[in-house]
């Protein structure tokens, strides 16, 4: 009916078939060995699945190792912040105290003693009672206000107390401040004025 | 296999372990991720946008500007830095130490033999001590074994830690591009052709408003020989009224507008440029650290 | 075999061929001209700064997207429903079906490009396609399967040849990726940052490489031993590469450098050299299939298939490359990747996909084809320009990582370092373009005459004098 033009001789071709010839060994034993190395790989560089690993870093003992731990300016920055945040309402963000309210830190002859026991005591027990600050006397309270920071943390603001404003005195570390927790035990008591003035350095 | 069923159980298995591997496990990862803090200053990272910067981020996206530009840095290594900071009690001591190191370093690479003699002048007891670098891109185990030696002999020493590669050298950014980068970003625009440059970084490296608006009214205006089209579209040329627009772009000859009129952003243009100035990947974190640099603090030179 | 039953079969899928391969046809034409014109704007930046439209990030997404989903994808699933018909032995079960589904699936298609080209995509990419639109891809893609399962069920052979395994898990891969994407990503809910990247660079390499190389794998399994004349080798050999790129293939989609943690690309680098594996058997099926046949093929489908294939091998061994970090600190972002892109869909799935179409369409037409030297010019356009496209793309792309490796050098000067090849490929797109030419004059006069076939027959048929039956007295 349709004049269209159509395959001339319009042949039925076969499907295809398969042969069924089998795979040789070797293609087993390079996928295996491949499946060995890429395991070697997966160790050296896969950080083992921990969130926190980047590459060029291998592992997350690697990267620990490898975070900057370099002394003082680290610590400073950091306390910085922290003190503004914790202390600085009180004892002023530029260190000179607010009459009646807490002592200067600036020249402060407690936060400039050579040994850094005492210093730590402060924020960790609090001070009640009486004490001779460059020459004049406070008798306020304070409250354990380092108590609830980590060791870290609390060695930063030491360790920036120390160095600012003409301070110029070593780092306090963090484990300076975990020592002196544990000397001080679960329950710590605000200390006494007198005690305090007593208290080696 | 033998029939149609054990044909859809083996693509089954093998999709299934992919989707595990690469949907299902990096949504428990990485899709509950919170805020990080950021190394040495306790902030936490990233800070949601706000604004324009965030309408910019879809006209990025309707603009595909993704197809061009990429927003991740890449790292290849670390080197360290080793930084004296402090001659303590006995400098002669620490300056002996300090000549050990550096003689064992320089000894295999000699060109570095005259920064270590410039090294020796500026510690040398007659000039007044700053801090100086002692080793310049080591490895740790050197930096490592050098801050021990010199801190053994009473000196004070920093290690710095520097990200190396070749973006980084080139100044696209300070460290590597992590997940933390692009927690608030929807849709994330990561990018796969670097047509243009990097833009991960672009807002501490560009951060011009106004630069920005001429770069994308007329790239080659400030960029010679600039493969980007210009993108008109976002801008509007008016007629100048009584006074110029404040907003009206400082355009060069070749590309301004015909005399009496002006150029004036869109919001959209507005919105795009607040999104790229608010492009910044330079907080120190936990998984991808260096030192940035120094706090000052009142302390007087010891 | 019963010839005219053989006619038959092909006679049934006559229809939805036809709908899948004609809009498939023009997207493919529309795709490489968009090309063409993302590929002009590095000849001169501002030439086509009128038309935001234009713009290089409107146009190289909508033309990726129409060459992939408005072209390979229906034109795969018209191959698929053809040789599941053929190697049943049985019409095409609900014919009706696929005929719908491709209409869907060309206007999901077309709303797509259309919402990329004025800047409403979704930013994602593969994935540029608006919520409507993905809709429609997937319900169309739903429908043409059940047709193509119901054909494959009613099959008298019941061993299965390795085509069917290729196709049939072709046919459960686009559903799950598809919707896992987008629902993960393109949904109102999208999942939280990085994670989007991930799931994206998954669906991208499922989507591009495992899904057009199961299905263009499948198609020349079936093709090749019965032009060669020859049976394929192996059975098994064809059941191994079929696991172990499966197994191994759908791994291997995140970048080297990604912002992500390092056990995501570490674990696609270890995918990717366990890849090396099907590509082996692959190359093997191959050569005993195909070498040493007494068959010329004239610029014939022989030749596209074997072509084809080759182009997978080759696209096969540059994804491998890419995720060799020591070579991706080099190739990655540059044109390298997406020289491998381009090879892996034009060069290999498009070649292959249309050797098919010109194998089955005279046998599904019933008539020869109208421009058979078309043919023969059209295979040499398309090896010549996926030749100068590829090469000149891969060239240009380690150029330009070689020259990023350089501190001093801006990104001005990498990317000069690149342009003369980027300028030699839009000459090979353009002889892509024209091939894509001859074969829609192929496909679109075939149709129009069989349309007008059609309206003749219906109109004699009218015309005729109705048969009254005899009134006896």
């Amino acid at each position: 009916m349709s004049d269209d033009p159509k395959i001339s001789n319009p042949q039925p071709d076969a499907e295809p078939t398969a042969t069924r010839s089998t795979v040789p060994m070797w293609i087993f034993s390079l996928t295996l060995v491949l499946i060995y190395l890429g395991a070697v790989y997966f160790d050296h560089h896969g950080g083992w699945f921990d969130a926190k690993v980047y590459g060029p870093y291998a592992s997350a003992d690697q990267l620990d190792s490898y975070q900057p731990k370099s002394g003082a300016a680290a610590a400073i920055a950091r306390g910085k912040k922290l003190y503004e945040m914790n202390c600085g309402i009180c004892h002023g963000v530029d260190g000179l105290g607010k009459p009646n309210i807490a002592p200067p830190l600036a020249g402060s002859e407690w936060v400039k003693a050579k040994g850094v026991q005492r210093l730590t005591h402060i924020p960790l027990t609090g001070v009640s009672g009486s004490i001779m600050v460059e020459n004049q006397p406070w008798n306020l309270s304070m409250a354990a206000m380092g108590a609830a920071l980590p060791d870290a943390d609390l060695a930063a603001v030491l360790t920036y107390i120390r160095a600012s404003w003409g301070n110029g005195m070593g780092e306090v570390t963090a484990d300076d401040v975990k020592a002196v927790r544990a000397a001080i035990g679960a329950h710590p008591q605000p200390m006494i004025g007198d005690q305090m003035m007593k208290m080696p350095e | 296999m033998k029939n149609g069923f054990s044909v859809f159980i083996a693509a089954f298995i093998a999709l299934g372990a992919s989707w595990c591997g690469f949907v299902l496990a990096p949504l428990l990862q990485l899709g509950t991720a919170k805020q990080t803090a950021v190394l040495v200053s306790g902030d936490t990272y990233p800070i949601q946008r706000t604004g324009d910067a965030t309408l910019g981020l879809q006209v990025y996206r309707a603009n595909d500007c993704a197809a061009c530009h990429t927003e991740q840095i890449q790292q290849s290594g670390v080197a360290f830095d080793v930084v004296l900071t402090g001659l303590g009690k006995n400098p002669m001591a620490v300056r002996s130490a300090i000549q050990e190191t550096c003689e064992l370093i320089y000894k295999d690479n000699p060109k570095d033999k005259n920064l270590y003699d410039m090294l020796v002048e500026h510690l040398s007891p007659e000039q007044p001590f700053s801090p100086a670098t002692i080793l310049n891109s080591v490895t740790k185990t050197i930096a490592d074994s050098a801050s021990d030696k010199i801190t053994a002999a009473g000196g004070k020493v920093e290690t710095h830690l520097i990200p190396t590669g070749a973006d980084i050298s080139r100044g696209w950014g300070v460290r590597r591009s992590v997940a933390a980068d692009f927690l608030y970003d929807s849709p994330v625009q990561l990018g796969s052709q670097r047509i243009g440059p990097d833009l991960a970084d672009v807002g501490a490296r560009l951060g011009n408003a106004n630069w920005q608006l001429l770069h994308l009214y007329a790239p080659q205006s400030v960029v010679k020989n600039s493969a980007m089209p210009p993108f008109r579209f976002l801008f509007e040329i008016k007629k100048i009224d009584d006074a110029p627009s404040p907003e009206a772009l400082n355009l060069p000859k070749e590309f301004a507008p015909p005399a009496g009129c002006e150029v004036v952003p869109k919001p959209e243009a507005k919105q795009l440029v607040a999104y790229l100035l608010s492009l910044r990947a330079d907080a120190p974190l936990y998984e991808a650290p260096f030192t940035p640099a120094q706090v000052s603090t009142n302390a007087p030179a010891k | 075999m019963n010839e005219i039953s053989q006619q038959k079969i092909d006679a049934s899928c006559r229809v939805p061929l036809l709908a899948l391969f004609g809009g498939a046809t023009l997207w493919l034409v529309v795709g490489l001209a968009l090309s063409v014109v993302a590929s002009l704007t590095f000849h001169k930046p501002d030439m086509f700064a009128c038309c935001p439209f234009l713009t290089y990030g409107h146009a190289q997404p909508a033309a990726n997207d129409a060459i992939l989903y408005g072209f390979c994808i229906p034109a795969a699933l018209g191959v698929m429903l053809w040789i599941f018909a053929r190697l049943s032995e049985t019409e095409l079960v609900l014919p009706l079906v696929p005929i719908v589904a491709a209409n869907i699936w060309h206007l999901g298609v077309f709303i797509g490009i259309v919402a990329i080209l004025i800047g409403d995509s979704t930013g994602f990419v593969w994935l540029e396609f608006p919520r409507g639109s993905s809709v429609l891809l997937f319900a169309a893609f739903l429908l043409i399967a059940i047709s193509a399962v119901a054909t494959f069920g009613q099959r008298k052979e019941r061993e299965l040849y390795p085509s069917h395994w290729f196709l049939l898990a072709a046919l459960l891969w686009f559903p799950w990726i598809y919707s896992t994407a987008n629902l993960l990503l393109a949904s109102g809910h999208p999942v939280r940052g990085v994670t989007q990247a991930v799931i994206g660079w998954w669906f991208a390499d499922n989507l591009i490489f495992v899904w057009l190389a199961l299905v263009g794998l499948g198609t020349a399994f079936y093709l090749l031993p019965k032009l060669a004349g020859r049976p394929l080798h192996s059975r098994f050999y064809a059941l191994f590469a079929f696991w172990t790129l499966m197994i191994f293939g759908t791994w291997c989609g995140i970048p080297q450098g990604a912002p992500v943690p390092a056990w995501l690309p570490a674990l696609t680098s270890v995918a990717s050299s366990l890849l090396i594996v099907p590509l082996i058997a692959i190359a093997i099926i191959f050569c005993k299939t195909v070498c040493g046949a007494n068959v010329t093929c004239k610029g014939g489908p022989f030749c596209y298939i074997k072509f084809g294939t080759v182009a997978f091998l080759l696209s096969g061994l540059m994804l491998i490359s890419s995720a060799c970090p020591h070579f991706s600190r080099i190739a990655e972002f540059t044109w390298f990747e997406q020289a491998q892109t381009q090879l892996q869909i034009l060069g290999f799935f498009a070649i292959v996909i249309c050797g098919a179409i010109y194998e089955l369409l005279p046998r599904v037409m019933g008539f020869g084809l109208p421009f058979p030297k078309f043919v023969r010019w059209q295979h040499w356009l398309f090896m010549l320009g996926i030749i100068l496209l590829v090469v000149s793309l891969a060239v240009g792309g380690i150029k330009q990582g070689l020259a990023a490796l350089v501190p001093k050098n801006s990104s001005n000067d990498i990317l000069e370092a690149s342009l003369p090849f980027l300028r030699a490929s839009t000459l090979g797109l353009l002889f892509l373009l024209l091939g894509s030419l001859l074969f829609a004059a192929n496909i679109f006069v075939m149709t129009f005459k069989w349309k007008l076939a059609l309206i003749k027959s219906v109109i004699a048929y009218i015309k005729s004098p109705l048969e009254t039956a005899e009134v006896k007295p």
